[in-house]
């Protein structure tokens, strides 16, 4: 029962007569490439403007193909020990190559000021593509691993090493070399459709998220209208999806999907109509800066009404992401797979692609809207003189105090409350579901939505009523935030004597 | 397929009023639900006729896992039959063994050894709490709440365990046989089960609170497939369908066979909601009632298993006939309270060692024909409700 | 990949491309919820917390045949039923696989003899990759049975065949 390990992948193709001639061939070639490569680029310094980047550009070509020359050199001499050393490797070279990824694509942004707005509009485009599918695949392994620990199992072990890191990158080459199964009867062009329509616009949306202040790819003054009306376009695919599978039980899901989505639209819409209020702008980066100044300025903490409105917004989310417990549009007992029952292949995968990057993009706009954007807890004023220091302080203030790096955090905690919630809750049917939206959120976000635009006509921002609902709500909100933090440490330190002493005996080593 | 009528039975609904009075057609479709199908709890096909999303009639077709168990009963002898009644209802296989059994040690006038009784007892009951714990997951599951699936078959391991170290097998166990069972209890048996009881009983608090009284599941349930108890006795409901709707009928209880006569346990019914920790929305007899009453029929296992553990004689594990057992030319038949209903046997002798004929009676086949009464008029989301509530196993059905 | 088989001679470059392609359909197999008797409750307890078989990346059973690689036939096949496997069987993308799990599937099982109704072992209707006997098999063999398959899927090549002389 031998493994098929890297070492095997590895193992040289050659004979043992051809094995030298090939090192011999590789290595030969590879100093070649990068002996031309450092000529080339000491010839670059000598020139100026277009001919500059175009001999720097080849330069590194010639030295990338080089570098692979040698690389490949060395794995014909020695495949074992190169085998073992991947192996182990694994998955610090693919964050290597990921953190490499986002270096080369933001290195222009830094090197390069004043490049014209083409230049910069695909650079947003590849790093929100980008963005996403990373984020994606990380979800899908994240899912799968939270959802086992939930379930008193572990996830993915085995695919790539440390805890099957490599899931989903496997899941999706499976998924690419699957068959691609149009329904017969079904209406071809409108199902190809459907996957994209439900696609783009999850993905476009990202062009007007702000990751941070100036991290945005198209920082639009009507920012938040557009992410809203593109996280309603989504409907149409899926309902195409279902209509074009010639597939009653299809047909059932996207119905479902419809009516669900385009119902919570409204709660939602009466939600963000708080945040816009208090700062008087769709503009993101606007409302963003707006909660600069710790933790008891995030728009959630403001007062009781802004504190219902975030969680308003976060149900509304939730069924418009259609998860659980709002998950009927894909509800597996009773629907098979809902509108996506005939998908087979990368198709399905664009669905899922877009739930995921839906998911993440509600979880960063909860944040972005309610708790603080890419601000940390800690006033960024105190690490004003941070912000114009030299890089390495630019990147400290980044990471201790606001930075893309904490709204991708609170972008990442919102998704896995929606996943700790999916793996809880049972589902609720339709007609509860819209019982739920029409009886209860829409009054309630309607009387919110009052409440607040009398506030701030009527009660003055220094004033003791105003203070003093802000220190309540912000004690709220740490005392929640700390309850949550508490549970997970007291979870983690006792888990062997909270799962049962039958369990306990049951686990390797015992 | 699609244009055969569903109007052959004298229940048809073809005159049942539409939703939207007026002039306003709506259009019907007919929906195929299995058999593949991952809330039908096996090989069962539904056709529904349904008007959006309200279904006007459900028709359960069955079949589809008929694997001539009756007809293997008149070809094999009695104890080799007994590895067949395993795999009727596969999720509580010792009952099946001890009905067979008994049926066949009345028709034989076989004697069983006290310590036999009480290890089939033991067994038995251990099988009811695993099969319950599979009805509980997949309800859950069904209701689209996947962790108490996991959950309860974590629990279902360590029966499974037990089961294990006394006969070898996980599922089909072909351990009690005419005369009492085919080995004795291990050494540490008794400490083992002591122990998982401890662990138990605690748990099925918590999957109340984790489920039973989950307010989405609630909503999703209570009021949902209400069976009047002059429907469940009309209809033939046994088990926890019909406790559920409220009737206080349990073999164990009420026709004790084996012991159980001996033990001091409830018989837990459906009621309506308001007392007691029952929600408001309970009324007797729906599906949160029945499934309720399996949640509690597992507290009361767990009591007639520590009272088991306490009483539990030495002696003799089995009353091994001499040759091969002949059946005298009568017919017997017997009923045991399996975990879905009562499960009959009949057992007709003709001198020889096999049968002349054996016929199950299988208590989700007649569980199931309340499909067509219940599911009129509800949505499509509470047929899975229903179904999960009723609780069917198709080996039971199909046989 | 149908315009990538059958058109390259075995080379360094196609074998790690293979390898690429085999470790990704080996690594992510979706079963089919596909249980129909007993067996299916022991495929049940393989995908349960003892025996998990997330672990392998198999535990995403999907309930439509369209999303799955591997048809678990894990229960008695019946007359009734077998046009409903090969339906399902064909509404499968390739690559597909199907697995025999217990007794009945591999031959018929108990009913072998006096099971009128029972289709004596399931590659009389469907394909089979790999057979698991026992009945029901435990979920360790199941899982023995799913790394069986995996290393079929590892031998597995797009290359183009040497032509027999």
């Amino acid at each position: 029962m031998a493994e098929f390990t890297t070492e095997d992948a590895l193992r040289s193709r050659w004979s043992a007569a051809a094995r030298p001639r090939a090192v011999r061939w590789f290595s030969g070639l590879g100093v070649v490439f990068v002996l031309g490569a450092a000529a080339l680029g000491l010839l670059a310094t000598r020139l100026t403007g277009m001919s500059y980047a175009v001999a720097l550009a080849v330069a590194v070509v010639l030295l990338l193909t080089g570098g692979s020359c040698l690389g490949a050199a060395v794995v014909v001499q020695y495949p074992r020990a190169v085998g073992r050393l991947l192996q182990r490797l694994g998955l610090p070279l693919f964050l290597l190559a990921v953190a490499a990824i986002i270096v080369v694509a933001w290195a222009p942004v830094l090197l390069w000021p004043d490049k014209p707005l083409i230049v910069r509009d695909v650079l947003a485009v590849v790093g929100a593509v980008g963005f996403v599918s990373l984020f994606a695949s990380f979800a899908i392994w994240w899912e799968r691993k939270v959802a086992g620990r939930i379930q008193s199992r572990l996830g993915p072990m085995r695919v790539g090493g440390w805890h099957g890191w490599a899931q989903s990158i496997a899941d999706g080459l499976k998924l690419f070399q699957k068959e691609d199964i149009l329904p017969g009867g079904g209406d071809a062009v409108l199902f190809r459709m459907a996957a994209y329509v439900t696609f783009v616009p999850a993905l476009s949306l990202f062009i007007a998220l702000p990751f941070s202040a100036a991290w945005v790819g198209r920082d639009l003054d009507v920012g938040l209208l557009l992410i809203v009306a593109l996280f309603g376009l989504g409907v149409i695919g899926v309902l195409l999806g279902g209509w074009a599978s010639n597939n009653k039980w299809s047909m059932y899901g996207a119905m479902r999907e419809a009516c669900q989505v385009i119902s919570y639209e409204i709660p939602l819409g009466f939600s963000l109509l708080i945040p816009i209020m208090v700062a008087g702008t769709l503009r993101l980066t606007t409302i963003g800066e707006l909660q600069a100044g710790g933790f008891w300025t995030w728009l959630a903490f403001r007062n009781p009404f802004t504190l219902i409105a975030a969680l308003t917004f976060l149900i509304a989310t939730l069924a418009s992401c259609k998860r659980a417990p709002f998950d009927l549009p894909e509800a597996e007992s009773e629907l098979v797979a809902g509108y996506m029952t005939e998908y087979s292949g990368f198709r399905w995968a664009l669905f899922m692609f877009a739930e995921y990057a839906e998911m993440f993009a509600a979880g960063a706009l909860t944040a972005i809207l309610f708790f603080g954007a890419w601000h940390s807890p800690l006033p960024a004023a105190w690490g004003a003189a941070w912000a114009t220091g030299p890089l390495w302080q630019q990147a400290l203030h980044g990471v201790v105090f606001s930075g893309p790096l904490w709204l991708i955090f609170k972008g990442i905690f919102f998704v896995y409350v929606q996943i700790w919630l999916r793996w809880t809750l049972p589902r609720i049917r339709l007609d509860q579901v819209m019982h739920a939206c029409v009886q209860f959120m829409l009054p309630v976000t309607m009387v919110v939505l009052l409440a607040q635009t009398f506030w701030q006509l009527l009660v003055p921002a220094g004033s003791v009523l105003a203070v003093a609902l802000n220190l309540a709500c912000t004690v709220l909100g740490a005392l929640v935030a700390l309850g949550i933090a508490s549970i997970a440490v007291y979870g983690l330190r006792y888990r062997r004597r909270l799962v049962g002493t039958l369990v306990v005996d049951h686990l390797p080593g015992s | 397929m699609p244009d055969a009528p569903l109007t052959n039975s004298p229940d048809s609904l073809a005159d049942v009023e539409r939703v939207v009075p007026g002039e306003l057609r709506t259009e019907e479709m007919l929906l195929n639900m299995g058999p593949q199908h991952p809330s039908t709890h096996g090989v069962l096909r539904l056709v529904l006729r349904t008007d959006g999303e309200l279904v006007l009639e459900a028709v359960p077709h069955i079949g589809y896992l008929h694997r001539c168990a009756e007809k293997i009963g008149e070809s094999v002898a009695s104890f080799q039959f007994i590895p067949i009644t395993d795999r009727l209802d596969y999720l509580a296989a010792m009952i099946n063994n001890q009905g067979f059994s008994l049926a066949v040690e009345k028709l034989a006038g076989l004697e069983v050894p006290e310590r036999a009784r009480y290890i089939r007892v033991i067994m038995a009951e251990l099988n009811r709490i695993a099969s319950h714990l599979v009805s509980f997951g997949t309800y859950g599951l069904d209701m689209g709440a996947f962790t108490p699936f996991l959950y309860g078959f974590r629990e279902r391991e360590y029966i499974l365990d037990l089961f294990e170290a006394a006969c070898g097998a996980r599922l089909t166990y072909s351990f009690i046989t005419p005369g009492g069972v085919t080995q004795d209890l291990p050494d540490g048996f008794l400490d083992n089960l002591a122990r998982f009881l401890d662990y138990f009983e605690p748990k099925i608090d918590e999957y109340n609170d984790l489920l039973s009284f989950n307010y989405i599941f609630i909503k999703r349930t209570a009021g949902v497939g209400v069976i009047s108890p002059e429907d469940a006795i009309a209809y033939g409901l046994t088990g926890p369908c019909l406790r559920g709707s409220g009737v206080k009928w349990d073999l164990r209880r009420c026709m004790p066979y084996e012991l159980y006569d001996r033990f001091d346990f409830e018989i837990p019914v459906g009621v309506a909601g308001g007392t007691d920790r029952i929600p408001r929305e309970v009324v007797a007899g729906d599906s949160w009632s029945r499934y309720f009453v399996r949640m509690q029929e597992m507290k009361q296992s767990v009591r007639i298993l520590r009272q088991c553990v306490q009483q539990l004689p030495a002696g003799e594990f089995r009353n091994k006939p001499k040759g091969i057992l002949k059946l005298p030319p009568k017919e017997v038949y017997l009923e045991v309270e399996g975990a879905r209903g009562q499960l009959g046997f009949l057992v007709v002798g003709d001198g020889k060692a096999v049968p002349r004929r054996v016929k199950i009676r299988g208590p989700s086949f007649c569980n199931l024909a309340i499909t067509k009464h219940v599911c009129r008029q509800v949505l499509l989301a509470d047929i899975a409700a229903i179904l999960g509530s009723i609780d069917v196993v198709m080996g039971e059905v199909d046989r | 990949m149908g315009w990538l088989h059958n058109r390259f001679e075995e080379n360094f470059i196609i074998t790690s491309v293979d390898w690429a392609l085999n470790w990704a359909r080996s690594s992510s197999i979706w079963p089919l919820t596909f249980g129909l008797a007993c067996c299916a409750i022991e495929m049940m307890a393989a995908g349960a917390s003892r025996f998990d078989l997330d672990r392998f990346g198999a535990g995403a059973f999907r309930a439509t045949p369209r999303q799955s690689d591997l048809m678990i036939v894990a229960g008695t096949v019946t007359f009734k039923m077998a046009s409903r496997i090969r339906r399902l069987y064909h509404q499968m993308p390739e690559p597909k696989y199907v697995m025999a799990m217990g007794a009945c599937t591999v031959g018929g099982g108990p009913y072998v003899k006096y099971g009128y109704h029972v289709v004596k072992g399931v590659d009389l209707v469907v394909p089979v990759d790999v057979y698991i006997p026992g009945c029901p098999p435990r979920p360790e063999s199941l899982i023995e049975g799913l790394m069986r398959l995996q290393d079929k899927m590892k031998q597995q090549t797009i290359a183009r065949r040497p032509q027999q002389a």
